[in-house]
């Protein structure tokens, strides 16, 4: 499943960003969203969620979210 | 000679407000009294194309593309 | 000896450096403020006992030594290609785990790095404690905590730096030797760095209150970000910055300031009683009225620059972007978008510029063209004057005048899509969410007062300049000899604006004298006021209070010889025309295209002018029930630029597909 599915409050573990945009899936990839890290997801919003990569906190859009299975 | 005066007034308020624009954009201002003058992308905007060129070149080699 | 400021986006680089040189440059709490490179020297007191000067390169914001956005390869070029002699890269201690990627990245370089663990304050609130000792360690280079708001730990940041000049240190992870082509090769080494940040942080960190965990300022969150609470809680956060700035404490200090500004005006004027009545114009009324007028807005635009300053700082804006992006993408901009969009209220020239953060190129240049709907600080004066004259001061017209440029960028944003016909573009938004603070008043105090120096500095010289020439021109006919009293319209700036202001009649406001304001306007908006003053020979536009007993603003309103509805107009045609020359120059920088810096004049130009028709029409049908002057050939005017606009379309739209069809058809014989 993706982001947009996941349970507020709950760490999933990443397994894998599926998104043809290099760019994005390197930059998610520095801010510490790759496959086997952890995410939290803290609330779903109207055109996306906010969630907890690493110790900092990310608004992203549905696009992104639906990229980042867990 | 009230007129005299009033003249010299003139002269000096208007040359010095066009001095001191004139001596900022030699400074190379683009916007006289911005306090980001010195700072302003405007400015700089030769270095930042030349950074843009750049960053394509290298995502390119970094992507493999 | 030059010295390098680099970090992770929103660590607060630009608050250290301004605290280190004394500068102001522009900072906010959200990650993206600095866009460009700033030097400049290190005060002495800093300096660290280094015999030479030391100066500071303060970097855009950057998450790794690869760029991703062109202002992160500003950062990553500067440290790679301008050998600086040391750099100090300052990390967020609230986000270890994230910022030591990069500095990790960094002390490869070969060049001295000393750590300032910024936000330490942050920290010690939330209970986190970080092992200084045993990370200096680790990374082998000095690691300093500091709170660059409060300069806790600068001095011995720099006295470590200036220490540490012409040496080096060893990289505690050296990338290994992989072929920077192969993707998969890369992205396994900078797995292992990751890994190796999080052994460290392990290691050196202890934390009471884990990031995933929700706290207060999620709750909080989560009514800003609502799809509609958030929106309301935007518009009512504004409505109070204009009620504050406009109508309450503004025109309270402004009301003061005016009458000196009158006193004075009055002083000069008996200064020049016996002189010749053009040499006491040009002084009295041409200078010192003119100038008199745009000064004394000045309190409201600084009320103004204050509380923005305050709502910059205290993390709210990032939080803006959040609510507003469903509604960018709808009409084809990006969540990003806002964030130039913001900084234009202070000025165009840095909101446009700002829009280079967006990665999209026709997100960015649709931004870039839109930006200026939103009014500038110079704009300021020009609404202010416009109700305090027509409409007794309300607030109700700075909010309509925000809000209509909101209104016109969707709709313009609307119109871009149309024309330009990318529909299946996927455009991404990410924002990083900052933690809230309360807003330091010293730093919005200083803010304030450095924008308030470039206004007088501004009317003091182009506005006092652009005065005397008006007052000249309309002082001597073309025979160069003094216009008499009551041939007004055989003035030299009568001759030339009468022409202009022919096409006006259909907005209601078809007199030489506006369309001289809208044209000096051109060089600054500011000139709109200083301009009206000096035309109309008044020059307390704001003192409402006292116009209204001398007979007042009534009387004022009647010297221009407008209805509500045309001034209104009026109103709106000098804020959504095209902005300023300075302005223009950075659309063009920035949209990269002459095709398209036309296209946004045009667009601009056009806009102001369907929507002055629109409101002076409608207005007057309200308020008389009848049609205004020239609505026929306002009409045919409005209905021709739209035959334009879809013409273009149409066109864009058949090229497109021509296109796409092209792609298509290739595809197939591929497969």
């Amino acid at each position: 499943m993706n982001l947009k599915e996941a349970a507020i409050g709950e760490t999933y573990i990443i397994k894998e960003i599926r998104t043809d945009d290099e760019d994005l899936e390197a930059f998610l990839f520095r801010l510490g969203c790759y496959s086997g890290e952890p995410i939290t997801v803290i609330s779903h919003l109207k055109g996306g969620c906010v969630v907890s990569i690493k110790d900092g906190r990310y608004n992203i859009d549905n696009g992104i979210a639906e990229a980042v299975l867990i | 000679m009230s007129n005299v005066i009033a003249v010299i007034v003139l002269a000096v308020i208007i040359g010095a407000a066009v001095g001191y624009i004139v001596r900022s954009r030699k400074k190379g201002a683009k916007c006289i009294g911005c306090p980001a003058g010195d700072s302003c992308s405007m400015k700089n905007i030769k270095a930042l194309e030349h950074s843009l060129e750049q960053s394509k070149h290298e995502c390119g080699c970094q992507s493999g593309k | 000896m030059r010295i390098a400021f680099a970090g992770n986006p929103n660590s607060g680089k630009t608050t250290m450096y301004n605290a280190l040189t004394g500068k102001s440059e522009h900072v906010g709490n959200w990650a993206g403020v600095t866009i460009g490179k700033k030097e400049s020297p290190i005060k002495k007191e800093f300096s660290g006992g280094a015999s030479e000067e030391l100066i500071a390169v303060d970097l855009p914001g950057a998450y790794s030594m690869s760029p991703f956005t062109p202002e992160e390869s500003i950062t990553s070029g500067f440290v790679r290609n301008e050998n600086p002699d040391a750099i100090i890269n300052i990390v967020d201690a609230t986000n270890l785990s994230r910022s030591l990627f990069f500095t990790t990245q960094l002390l490869e370089l070969g060049i001295p790095v000393v750590v300032a663990l910024n936000k330490s304050d942050v920290n010690e609130k939330q209970g986190t404690k970080i092992d200084v000792k045993l990370l200096e360690e680790k990374l082998g280079c000095p690691v300093i905590e500091t709170v660059s708001t409060s300069s806790r730990g600068l001095r011995e940041v720099m006295e470590k730096t200036a220490a540490l000049k012409g040496k080096g240190q060893k990289a505690p992870y050296m990338q290994a030797d992989i072929d920077m082509t192969d993707k998969n090769a890369v992205d396994a080494e900078d797995r292992k760095r990751f890994a190796f940040v999080n052994s460290i942080v392990n290691d050196v960190e202890t934390r009471k209150i884990l990031t995933k965990d929700t706290t207060k300022q999620d709750k909080v969150d989560r009514i800003l970000t609502n799809k509609v609470a958030g929106i309301i809680i935007f518009a009512a956060v504004m409505w109070a910055v204009f009620w504050i700035s406009q109508s309450k404490i503004g025109p309270l200090i402004a009301d003061w300031l005016v009458g000196w500004i009158e006193t004075f005006q009055g002083w000069v004027a008996g200064l020049l009683e016996n002189s010749s009545p053009f040499l006491q114009a040009l002084l009295a009324d041409g200078i010192v009225g003119g100038v008199g007028a745009v000064v004394g807005f000045l309190p409201l635009v600084m009320v103004m620059y204050f509380l923005i300053a305050l709502l910059e700082d205290c993390g709210y804006m990032a939080r803006v972007s959040v609510v507003m992006d469903p509604i960018f993408k709808r009409v084809g901009l990006s969540g990003k978008s806002i964030i130039p969009f913001i900084i234009t209220t202070g000025c165009g020239i840095p909101g446009i510029m700002a829009s280079r953060t967006i990665r999209d190129e026709r997100e960015r240049r649709a931004t870039a063209m839109l930006a200026t709907f939103m009014p500038c600080g110079a704009k300021i004066p020009v609404i202010a004057l416009f109700a305090a004259v027509f409409f007794g001061g309300a607030s109700w017209v700075s909010f309509v005048a925000y809000f209509a440029g909101i209104a016109l960028i969707f709709l313009g944003a609307l119109l871009i899509k149309q024309i330009t016909g990318h529909k299946y573009r996927k455009s991404f938004f990410i924002m990083e969410l900052p933690e809230y603070k309360i807003p330091s008043l010293k730093r919005a105090a200083f803010s304030m007062l450095g924008r308030a120096k470039a206004y007088i500095v501004k009317a003091a010289t182009i506005i006092l300049v652009c005065n005397a020439v008006v007052q000249i021109m309309q002082s001597f006919n073309w025979q160069l000899q003094l216009v008499e009293e009551g041939m007004e319209d055989t003035s030299i700036l009568a001759t030339i604006a009468t022409p202009f202001a022919v096409l006006l009649i259909p907005l209601g406001f078809g007199v030489w004298q506006m369309a001289a304001a809208a044209i000096t306007g051109f060089i600054a908006k500011e000139n709109v006021v200083g301009t009206l003053a000096v035309v109309y020979g008044l020059s307390a536009f704001i003192d409402t209070d006292e116009l209204a007993l001398t007979g007042g603003a009534g009387e004022v309103a009647t010297t221009f010889g407008l209805t509500s509805a045309a001034a209104l107009a009026c109103l709106m045609f000098n804020l959504y025309t095209p902005p300023c020359f300075a302005a223009i120059g950075a659309m063009n920088s920035e949209l990269g295209s002459k095709k398209w810096l036309w296209g946004g004049i045009g667009l601009q130009l056009a806009t102001g002018y369907t929507v002055a028709f629109l409101v002076y029409q409608v207005g007057t049908i309200i308020t008389t029930g009848s049609l205004g002057s020239g609505f026929l050939p306002g009409l045919i005017a409005v209905l021709a630029m739209a035959a334009i606009v879809v013409m273009v379309t149409i066109r864009s739209n058949r090229k497109l597909a021509a296109e796409y069809g092209a792609i298509h058809s290739k595809g197939g014989v591929t497969a």
